[in-house]
């Protein structure tokens, strides 16, 4: 029986008996797969490309016209249409020192970006960024992305996300732009239809399975097209990752479905390590079940977080501000409390935020929408009921690590070491600008900004219609390997089940609140998930549009992600922003800056943890292997902008 | 009464589960009763869709658009509707939190 699966008019699941060589295209390799039962042929389909950008979100669509704008032959490889990528979520702004409502002063920007990473970001990237910002927010203002403008005319600036004047003494700075409230909507329209006038070309709804190496060079992507079921392997000189971030890993999450860390298990599985995924940021109060995040101003207007038991908790952990604590301690006494059983609902794994004590009008008023919100999200009358809340996660700030330039690199002999043909952009990638902690309205900028390095570097290093290096005619072979293993997988526990098991594990023990043993007990718990990934049941066999193997997949690179967030998390033994413990409450850096540092003796790098972690795994036992770097504190140009020395970060 | 044993009887023979069988039967059976007993006009399952079907009123959307999309108090131009987002600190739109 011939699975002639390439033809997608036919229903691919009867089998056609024809002559397999009228359907297949020149350069067409057929790769046998055995399973029990069945041999399964699939047509395999090579593409030379002088780039390919794996994901069309922000920055992968920045990059890829980029690449196209300079006369590469650019393919843009996604899983989503380019505009249901998730960066059409965001609703904020972009930060830029255009200086349009005030004096303002890049350095300033530099300043704030630097300390609100808590000292952990590389400051050469933190530089290029936020010296490149103005000019990159006056540039999609030209592709015609409408800001919202002052009488003037010029782009009108609010106050966001911890922006002040003068290195932090002048007072809050007024920086981000953006597009009514959907900045992230219209960047990624505009971005697209730009696009469009250059002569991308696009491979939409095909899933990116590995990254093809050979002696430690990338030289392309292999991809599954879901549509019609075939493999196709895009050869390229230059692959840039631009594939988002990984929020699925957790129950509570504001990320799309699809956010499930591909181009990080991608880089993993090639053998090169990624950075800083512990550090993943929360907010207190989302919406249990949905994902969606209640304000805080709830909070500031009088609601209150109450435990199963009717009592304000608040009052215990934080006298003096109570419900108006900042962030992380709310999350973290939410997280007590439900840990200690006093947790609402069936299972006990979430608090309510109650708003009906608030007179109904005041409500209507001051957060106009809300009840709307209530209804769609949480099923609940906000006057008469209170919202169910857990804390949240929202932005990766870890990922594949990069240098300014957006080259992939990895750390060898104590000395950072460039991929060749490799890049990477985004949230995907770890420059790293965000460090401990993102600043609001930074990470649309870090899109537009890097996805830009990464076409220039491109453009600064090749030359379109290079000759490609020979690659191995079998290369990508584990890959549909793997594809074949899951598509006919017949354990005992399904794909859903393995998902809920790692969220509810990564939820309940690598979330807010870290302590080393909740950590240690995650660690083997998630270590055994992983080992459950073996016993994997899987219901269609078919191949055209097989959602149930594309999850698996998907759940494949989320196993890989958790597993290096957890034990990244347990072996970080101190509190450095957005990675908070419980057991060691503070930075441990090089030198005690709390305290003068005349007289003090430099910690060697064994001891100190202002370094960024580097994590393997080796995919057939799932252990985690460490590995340090250091954080890079020199600015790209000492005169222009020198560098800031880490000090005591306090608001 | 014989129409309906015709029919009963043709899809017995048929012997098929086709869908447009079920119909016609259910045709005849209408046709054979006389007049329709329904004299209510036809209203689609409780589906999402047929529970809108009986609320005609349109929620007025709680943010109202300025006059002019300038907004009087910032002198704003195509900003956001309703009371400024950034007033509790992150970005707030109807209750809803977005941090990016």
């Amino acid at each position: 029986m011939l699975f002639c699966a390439y033809k997608p008019l036919t229903n691919a699941i009867v089998a056609v008996k024809r002559n397999v060589i009228d359907c297949i295209p020149r350069n067409v390799l057929l790769l046998n797969k055995h399973s029990d039962r069945q041999i399964s042929q699939y047509p395999v389909v090579d593409h030379h490309f002088d780039a390919v950008v794996v994901g069309a979100g922000g920055a992968g669509l920045r990059a890829a016209f980029g690449l196209s704008e300079a006369g590469f032959n650019t393919a843009c490889v996604t899983k989503l249409f380019p505009t249901r990528s998730h960066t059409v979520a965001a609703q904020g702004g972009i930060n830029a020192a255009l200086g349009n409502m005030e004096a303002d002063d890049w350095r300033w920007h530099f300043y704030d970006t630097v300390k609100g990473s808590d000292w952990l970001g590389d400051q050469d990237a933190i530089h290029y960024m936020t010296e490149q910002a103005p000019a990159s927010v006056v540039e999609l203002e030209n592709f015609g992305m409408p800001f919202s403008r002052t009488e003037d005319g010029k782009i009108y600036q609010r106050a966001f996300g911890g922006q002040s004047l003068k290195f932090g003494k002048g007072g809050q700075a007024h920086r981000c732009c953006c597009v009514a409230d959907r900045t992230g909507h219209s960047l990624l329209h505009t971005l697209y239809g730009r696009s469009l006038r250059f002569d991308t070309s696009y491979f939409v709804e095909y899933f990116a399975l590995d990254l093809l190496m050979e002696d430690g060079e990338c030289k392309g992507v292999i991809a599954f097209c879901m549509e019609d079921g075939s493999i196709h392997r895009f050869r390229s000189k230059n692959t840039v990752i631009a594939t988002g971030g990984y929020g699925r890993t957790y129950f509570s999450c504001t990320s799309a479905h699809t956010s499930t860390g591909d181009g990080n298990a991608m880089v993993t599985r090639a053998g090169l390590p990624c950075q800083d995924l512990e550090f993943v940021q929360f907010h207190p109060t989302g919406i249990y079940g949905a994902g969606c995040l209640i304000t805080e101003g709830c909070r500031g207007e009088g609601g209150i977080l109450i435990n199963s038991e009717g009592e304000r908790f608040m009052e215990r952990y934080a006298p003096n501000a109570k419900d108006l604590a900042s962030r992380d301690v709310v999350s973290r006494s939410m997280t007590i409390e439900i840990r200690e059983g006093r947790g609402c609902g069936p299972e006990k794994d979430h608090v309510y935020l109650q708003l009906h004590h608030l007179p109904p009008q005041q409500l209507a008023v001051r957060l106009p929408g809300i009840s709307e919100t209530a209804m769609i999200f949480a099923g609940v009358e906000v006057t008469k009921e209170p919202i169910p809340v857990l804390p949240t996660v929202h932005y990766n700030m870890g990922g594949v690590p990069t240098n300014y330039k957006g080259q992939v690199i990895t750390h060898v002999g104590g000395e950072d070491k460039v991929v060749p043909g490799l890049y990477a952009c985004g949230e995907a990638a770890c420059a790293s600008v965000h460090g401990a902690n993102r600043l609001g309205a930074n990470s649309l900028l870090d899109l537009v900004v890097f996805g830009r390095a990464c076409a220039l570097t491109i453009a600064e290093t090749g030359t379109p219609g290079e000759k490609l290096s020979p690659l191995k005619p079998n290369a990508g072979e584990e890959s549909v390997a793997n594809l074949d293993k899951i598509r006919f997988a017949e354990g005992t526990i399904r794909t859903s089940e393995i998902r809920l098991n790692m969220q509810k594990t990564m939820q309940n023990h690598a979330a807010v609140f870290r302590t080393g043993d909740l950590l240690k007990e995650g660690c083997d718990k998630m270590d055994a998930i992983y080992q459950s990934m073996e016993d994997i049941k899987t219901f269609d066999r078919g191949i055209v549009w097989n959602t149930d193997l594309v999850e698996s997949l998907e759940l494949q690179n989320l196993m890989l992600n958790a597993v290096q967030t957890i034990h990244s998390a347990e072996a970080r033994k101190e509190s450095r922003g957005a990675h908070a413990r419980e057991d060691y409450q503070d930075r441990m850096d090089e030198l005690d800056y709390a305290k003068p540092l005349a007289g003090q003796e430099k910690k060697s790098f064994d001891q100190h943890w202002r370094k960024h972690t580097l994590s393997t795994v080796d995919i057939k036992t799932g252990k985690v292997t460490l590995g340090y770097r250091p954080v890079i504190d020199r600015s790209l140009d000492q005169e222009e902008c020198s560098a800031i020395p880490p000090a005591i970060r306090s608001y | 009464m014989s129409l309906l044993r015709v029919c009963a009887f043709t899809s017995k023979r048929l012997n098929t589960q086709l869908l447009f069988v079920d119909l016609s039967f259910a045709g005849c059976l209408r046709t054979a009763s006389g007049a329709a007993k329904d004299k209510e006009p036809l209203r689609k399952a409780k589906t999402p869709q047929g529970r809108f079907d009986m609320d005609d009123e349109k929620p007025k959307d709680p943010l109202q658009k300025f006059p002019d999309d300038v907004n009087p108090a910032t002198k704003e131009q195509g900003g956001p509707r309703g009371p400024e987002p950034t007033r509790y600190g992150d970005w707030e739109r109807k209750g809803r939190c977005v941090d990016f």
